[in-house]
């Protein structure tokens, strides 16, 4: 189901309502000239999935938490954030979920630019 | 309150693999645990956008390396969806069979870690080791591999199942329930058990569908959610499968679902073998893949031993433009710190056992 990013909270918290309380996952694909974030919410006891999605334009990458809403989201948002530099707003926690990275880019945008290959051996 | 912070790991002999931990206590008990991951982190999602549809099955199988079929079954599932391609009747058997093997396998090894963790069950590790060996040389004779099969190809298997394998397997089975009976009396009537597991690092079932944990630890806290019942693939609608779970949602609830669902997978595997259609089982040969997808995005969803994986591919003509791996035990560790808090430090280790951790799969 195509959203706005808008309209991402008050359809979260209306869905819940209506019983699609369990996020699945939350991840994002990059197409080069937008991005796309896709929110996998289910309702457990009809044993239904939905997607929400809504594209973003790479110079306003910026998502709204809902943590509020579904605590699991925590992970996945920062996981996005780590991996493609999606600024997550309204979160206070800022720490890199895997901090193990220390160079440049968000590894899973297709602009990434991979080490180049050791060759001295 | 004084606060005193302790680190565990990321090398630690009961987190299984590199996790670390910090840890917030107040005297004994347990205030705050914060999981430190990525010691593993591989890439795997942005590997395999470099390489052809069938290079990467031997990849993929390293993200589970305790049940490395799932995950190979799992890509190749998604690339069929997403080429167009079906699975032949009888591929779908073989499948389910080994599969569950794979699953009595898996959950077989957890249970020896477990009692192992627990500081006192030395013997069901080495119990549950001859028995795991089993099924790995049943894995072993229908693959031609002990542990990363590569078993899969589109459509089907890459081989079919030896001659024998039916009357080896089943024999196998009897002697299994049997077994099953075995582990049970010895460590449900042991009270060290019983008391590190009852009432312990409980989920109710409110939190666990807020924090978006999976598998046995969501069937364990009251909810049937099972992929195989509720969002049926292959032949398990026919096979009759229904999900286990228990209500309390501590550790003892995840540790009976687990010991439920190996009895299932017995009766799965037995079932499955004995409705076996006949004909081919044989999937496509590497170089007969049709280079057009069919559809754009797939999402698929399995049951795996820890909890429902999931794979969300966007697929091109020859290879994944993105796939994005939801790994059960990613989002089952992200409630540790809900389940652990108001636990005494010691029980962490059953609580993170029960949780069943798999760091390749957490960090990918």
């Amino acid at each position: 189901m195509k959203i706005e990013r808008s309209n991402l909270i008050e359809s979260v918290r209306s869905l819940k309502k209506e019983g699609f309380d369990y996020l699945l996952k939350v991840t994002a694909v990059d197409y080069v000239d937008h991005l796309t974030a896709i929110y996998f919410l289910r309702n457990l006891s009809k044993s239904v999935d939905l997607e929400l999605e809504f594209d973003m334009d790479p110079a306003d990458l910026w998502v709204p938490t809902i943590m509020e809403h579904h605590p699991s989201a925590d992970w996945y948002e920062r996981e996005m954030y780590e991996m493609f530099g999606i600024e997550i707003r309204g979160r206070k926690a800022k720490r890199l979920l895997l901090e193990k990275w220390d160079g440049k880019g968000s590894p899973l945008r297709k602009n990434f630019k991979w080490a180049e290959p050791y060759e001295s051996m | 309150m004084a606060i005193t912070r302790i680190n565990v790991g990321p090398i630690h002999p009961s987190t299984h693999g590199v996790l670390r931990l910090v840890v917030d206590l107040d005297g004994d008990t347990i205030v705050k645990v914060e999981p430190h991951i990525g010691f593993l982190h591989r890439g795997v999602e942005k590997l395999v956008e470099t390489r052809m549809y069938m290079q990467s099955p031997p990849y993929m199988e390293k993200i589970d390396y305790i049940a490395p079929m799932s995950v190979d079954e799992l890509y190749v599932s998604a690339v069929e969806k997403a080429l167009g391609i079906d699975v032949k009747e009888r591929a779908q058997y073989v499948r389910v069979a080994l599969l569950e093997l794979q699953r009595i396998a898996s959950h077989l090894l957890w249970l020896g870690g477990i009692c192992n963790d627990l500081g006192q069950l030395f013997t069901a590790f080495m119990w549950v080791f001859r028995d795991r060996d089993m099924v790995l040389k049943l894995l072993e004779t229908a693959t031609g591999q002990r542990m990363f099969y590569v078993n899969m190809r589109l459509g089907g298997m890459v081989r079919e199942l030896p001659e024998g394998f039916d009357e080896k397997t089943l024999e196998f089975l009897d002697y299994m329930e049997d077994r099953m009976k075995e582990y049970e009396s010895f460590i449900e009537k042991n009270p060290i058990f019983i008391q590190r597991m009852k009432g312990i690092g409980v989920l109710s079932r409110k939190d666990a569908k807020e924090y978006g944990v999976t598998g046995h630890v969501l069937r364990g806290s009251g909810i049937t959610y099972d992929v195989r019942k509720d969002n049926p693939y292959y032949v398990y609608k026919d096979l009759g499968f229904s999900p286990k779970h228990q209500t309390q949602g501590d550790n003892l609830a995840r540790y009976r679902v687990r010991m439920m669902e190996i009895r299932e997978s017995i009766r799965l595997v037995r079932e499955a073998l004995t409705r076996m259609p006949g004909g081919s089982a044989l999937g496509m040969p590497i170089k007969l893949i049709s280079p057009n997808a069919k559809n754009r995005t797939v999402a698929v969803s399995r049951e795996n031993p820890r909890g429902e994986e999931m794979m969300y591919m966007v697929a091109d003509p020859q290879r994944p433009y993105r796939l994005s791996i939801r790994a059960p035990t990613f989002i089952n560790l992200a409630a540790l710190n809900h389940m652990a808090q108001g636990s005494k430090f010691a029980d962490l280790f059953s609580i993170l056992g029960t949780l069943d951790l798999m760091m390749a799969d957490v960090d990918r």
